[in-house]
């Protein structure tokens, strides 16, 4: 067997964080350049994976599989594709990014860093999962670390956000939990012995109605980490309570793992369900993106609105999931990687900005475009990036998703288009108030720019932008066989047909295939 | 019959007895310092669990039989009992050992009294006769009533005994009741055997079963209410509550090893035959146990309590085994044997916060505990996360396999109501480590030292929450294990 590269991946800051807390009580100086080094270590261990992935196969690469307990049919079984291998390396990228935030951090550092380093352990277990119910345990012990960053080291609030998003992520898994289970009893019928080894149950025939209510369990529980509307309440109360790295993990990789596990399970294991119930998921995925925004634009708080938009950005990587075309669900996928960019970065810039003036009212600011030169660049780039301005990545994500769209949902597509427009008065009057004008709050006149450690850790972001928004071809490459396996279980399993454009008119937009 | 082997088939009983002998006659004789009193407990004890393991190895399977003319039964199960009440009574003994001691010369009648109720619940389990069985019940329970009782010169110990007394004797009579009615219906009170309770109910067609049913639904609401099973569970939080803290751990963990033994034993083998019968009972109850638990749990202001109606919703999950009848017992044993041991951790923090032999333990004195005694803190952290069934926890893997046996054997709407249970669960949970790590007066108080932790609560501790990481990383091996902790 070859080396063990995705165990290596997940253990790693699982046993960082025991390092962490063994380091002394009194040097609490040492803790944060330790889990940063130990993070970046993890980096390094999957960009060694995202240089050995190979690009063209479908199917999982990397494979480590090893019996745990036959009666139930559980098995060790890690594997990545395209898609999981994206989301790796933008967990493993965010978190030494968020670490080196973390410097407003100052009590209890040893277990802020070390839950930092489980919840990463857990994030990148549930991307690489290839058993149902290991896959569902690193998915559920991710939120005790969660929980405790935002219910610690959190704002006023954070005990009700804490708890909340606890609940309501909870329940959510709760009836996850019984349809794996209930699944892996299924396959017990179907095949002969239970399992819970998602590449065995693809093989296996469900009927309607299992698949319908299957579909709604697992449904649910991504439905709410994704947000979906009307799941979404606990978003707004998570971001803004969370401390500075918390939101970042939380917008940038968290809200992934629903919009991960839709594509992974949802539409491989109950294609029948997943192609009947598209108007479902679209309606939802529309209404999120429009009342995301709309509620985006009328937030006094910089955070909260940032907040709303994420709402607002997912909904369009769900239409794009369930779009059930090529590009709609390539662009899903782009659309998470750009969306954990671009709401990382401006949760680190509010993050900066209410280091230093412990407020995060726009009406506080004013003018500071002046006075800050740096950090208003830095966040109208990425403010532009997320709106989608072509030539930045969002743009690539967002205009698949609704050319995606446009192929099999036309209406919902047109539909969805004001969020672009809606993104851009949300995030474009923000900054017209804190930033252009000039300077009307005395306190502001003196603000410190951006300090070398800030800008070094926007910087790797800002360079990914710029890359993916020019050059896509890279990620799009590996995504497109994992993208093309699922359409074709799809395809097999139901009598959908996933539609096409003409060759030509994809090669005029993007060259993205010869 | 081999005369040795029908007196090794009670072993355990007879070195744990021969231990609390021993140590009522130094005790008297010598009146020695306290530490004699642990060394005899001790060994009383590992002489105990040995024995019950050497069943283990000898008499699981094909090799299980009857012995005293059908009166004990030495299979898997029973030793599996052994090997999980003796051990238990060590660690509830380690967690009580400051308060056995602050009761002076007292202390070793209450170490005689842990290890005597440690004999009656193996007993229980190990009893292939009905009679022997309710005579294993009265020496368990009148053990723990004393015991609720200990500290005698506070009201509401007395009360919490009282009040345990009353209502357990009047669920021993209910049980007894079952007894004859089955007796009526059966004309035997042997489980095994030609002529026994199985054999008779497989072999003959009963055409009027009112009495049989009627017998059963009194054995069902007697061992209900030694598991704390809803709506049998009234006495619970009080008697929980009203405890020294020391001893609260045992009274819960024991009379779920032994009550759940009992029962298992008695619907599966005895009344195996009238499977359809019991079942629906029993899935009712277990969503009846498990919704009131957790709801009433809620609502708590006072750890004991909140973990007395916790233990309820727990009782309700471990029935949840038993719906799949024979096929739920290895799961079953997993989830008792694990949440045994969470509970007297549990417990055992109640008892260091807020006293060993004080009762109350009002949510308050746990602020800002995570900064007083991070390790304490901790402790109680991992364990409350197990017993809200997060992953890599014991706690975990019981839930799934509770759940994962309850969808087989076709009860999916149980398990429904138990997995939403276990979310609104999470909430009264999750309070407590609010409570510890995030109150806001933690923060700015002065920093108060906490809590002394005495060594014996420090090992039931470490070995609380090593068995719970260890059986949820790798639950496998011991669930392998108890498939063959089955009864004859």
């Amino acid at each position: 067997m070859d080396f063990p590269i995705l165990s290596t991946i997940v253990l790693l800051p699982a046993v960082g964080a025991l390092v962490v807390l063994a380091l002394p009580r009194r040097r609490p100086e040492l803790v944060l350049p330790v889990a940063v080094a130990l993070s970046l270590l993890v980096l390094g261990a999957a960009c060694w994976l995202a240089a050995s992935f190979e690009v063209g196969p479908g199917g999982f690469q990397f494979e480590e599989q090893v019996t745990w307990y036959e009666p139930w049919g559980v098995s060790y079984h890690l594997g990545v594709d395209g898609i999981s291998l994206l989301m790796v390396l933008l967990t493993a990228l965010l978190f030494p990014i968020s670490l080196v935030a973390s410097t407003s951090i100052t009590t209890r550092v040893r277990g802020y860093a070390a839950s930092m380093l489980f919840l990463e352990a857990g994030i990148l277990g549930v991307f690489v999962a290839l058993d149902l119910l290991v896959f569902f345990a690193f998915w559920e012990v991710m939120l005790v670390p969660m929980y405790f960053i935002i219910g610690v080291w959190g704002g006023e609030r954070r005990v009700y956000a804490a708890v909340k998003f606890f609940l309501f992520t909870a329940l959510g898994s709760a009836l996850m939990l019984a349809g794996i289970l209930a699944l892996a009893l299924l396959a017990g019928d179907r095949l002969g012995r239970p399992t819970f080894d998602f590449v065995e149950l693809l093989g296996m025939d469900l009927g309607r109605t299992a698949q319908f209510w299957l579909f709604g369990a697992f449904a649910l529980s991504f439905g709410i980490k994704v947000p979906l509307f009307p799941l979404h309440t606990w978003l707004p109360d998570a971001h803004v309570e969370a401390p500075t790295a918390g939101s970042v993990i939380l917008a940038g990789v968290l809200l992934k793992l629903g919009a991960y596990g839709l594509i992974r399970f949802n539409l491989t294991l109950f294609p029948e369900a997943s192609v009947s119930l598209v108007p479902v998921m679209a309606v939802l995925a529309v209404i999120g993106i429009l009342y995301g925004a709309v509620v985006a634009i009328v937030q006094p708080d910089i955070k909260r609105l940032v907040a709303y938009s994420s709402v607002s950005h997912l909904g369009f990587v769900v239409l794009g999931i369930f779009a059930l075309t090529t590009q709609g669900l390539q662009g899903g996928v782009i659309q998470m990687v750009n969306h954990g960019l671009t709401t990382g970065a401006l949760f680190l810039l509010v993050g900066m900005i209410y280091e230093r003036r412990h407020t995060r009212q726009i009406a506080d600011f004013g003018g500071l475009g002046a006075v800050m030169p740096v950090f208003s660049g830095t966040f109208l780039f990425i403010a532009l990036a997320s709106i989608g301005l072509p030539g930045l990545n969002g743009f690539v994500g967002e205009f698949l998703v609704l050319l995606g769209s446009y192929l099999s949902l036309p209406g919902f597509a047109i539909a969805a288009t004001p969020g672009v427009v809606l993104a851009a008065v949300y995030l474009l009057w923000a900054y017209q108030r804190i930033f252009t004008g000039p300077v009307t709050l005395e306190e502001n006149r003196h603000l410190p720019d951006l300090g070398f450690r800030e800008v070094a850790l926007l910087l790797p972001i800002v360079a990914l932008v710029l890359f993916l928004g020019i050059y896509p071809k890279p990620a799009l490459d590996r995504v497109e066989p994992a993208v093309q396996g699922i359409l074709e279980r799809i395809e097999q399993a139901t009598d959908y047909q996933v539609p096409q454009f003409g060759e030509q008119a994809e090669v005029a937009v993007f060259e993205v295939r010869p | 019959m081999n005369e040795t082997l029908t007196f090794l088939s009670i072993a355990p009983e007879v070195a744990a007895a021969t231990a609390v002998v021993l140590l009522l006659m130094v005790e008297v004789v010598w009146k020695p310092r306290p530490a004699v009193w642990g060394v005899i407990a001790g060994a009383g004890l590992a002489a105990a669990a040995g024995l019950s393991g050497w069943q283990w190895a000898a008499h699981r399977g094909a090799e299980a039989g009857t012995f005293f003319n059908g009166m004990i039964a030495v299979d898997g199960f029973a030793a599996m009992a052994g090997l999980l009440v003796f051990p238990l009574a060590g660690l509830g003994l380690m967690s009580a050992w400051r308060l056995a001691v602050s009761q002076q010369r007292r202390g070793a009648e209450f170490v005689a009294l842990v290890m005597l109720a440690a004999a009656g619940a193996h007993l229980m389990a190990a009893a292939a006769d009905l009679i022997v069985l309710f005579i294993g019940l009265e020496v368990f329970s009148i053990s723990l009533y004393v015991l609720a009782g200990f500290t005698r010169e506070r009201a509401d110990a007395d009360e919490a005994a009282l009040k345990y007394f009353l209502l357990g004797a009047f669920a021993s009579a209910v049980f007894l009741y079952g007894v004859a009615l089955v007796f009526a219906a059966t004309g035997s009170t042997t489980i095994y055997g030609p002529g026994g309770i199985a054999d008779y109910l497989t072999g003959m067609v009963i055409f009027r079963p009112g009495v049989l049913v009627a017998g059963l639904a009194l054995l069902l609401a007697g061992m209900a209410f030694k598991v704390t099973a809803a709506p049998f569970h009234l006495w619970a939080p009080d008697v929980y509550q009203g405890a020294p803290g020391g001893i609260t751990g045992f009274l819960a963990a024991s009379a779920k090893v032994a009550g759940f033994a009992a029962l298992a034993r008695v619907l599966t083998a005895a009344l195996g035959g009238r499977a359809d019968d019991w079942v629906p009972a029993v899935a009712v109850l277990a969503a009846v146990s498990v919704v009131v638990g957790t709801v009433l749990a809620i609502v708590q202001d006072d750890v004991k309590r909140l973990l007395a109606y916790s233990s309820v919703a727990h009782a309700g999950f471990i029935l949840t085994a038993l719906v799949a009848g024979r096929d739920g017992i290895g799961d079953m044993w997993f989830y008792v044997a694990t949440y045994a041991v969470q509970v007297i951790g549990a417990f055992t923090v109640a008892a260091v916060v807020s006293g060993d032999s004080r009762g109350r333990s009002p949510l308050m004195h746990y602020a800002g505990l995570g900064r007083r005694s991070p390790w304490l803190a901790a402790a109680m952290t991992l364990l409350l996360l197990a017993m809200a069934g997060i992953p890599l926890t014991a706690g975990f893997a019981g839930k799934v396999a509770v759940f994962r046996v309850a969808i087989d054997a076709g009860y999916l709407w149980l398990v429904l109501v138990a997995v939403l249970a276990t979310v609104a669960g999470l909430y009264f949970y999750l309070r407590v480590i609010v409570v510890m790590y995030m109150s806001a007066g933690g923060e700015a108080a002065p920093a108060v030292p906490g809590p002394e932790v005495g060594w014996g609560a420090r090992l039931t501790l470490a070995a609380a929450a090593a068995v719970t990481l260890v059986f949820g990383f790798a639950p496998w091996p011991l669930l392998e294990v108890l498939r063959d902790a089955l009864p004859l």
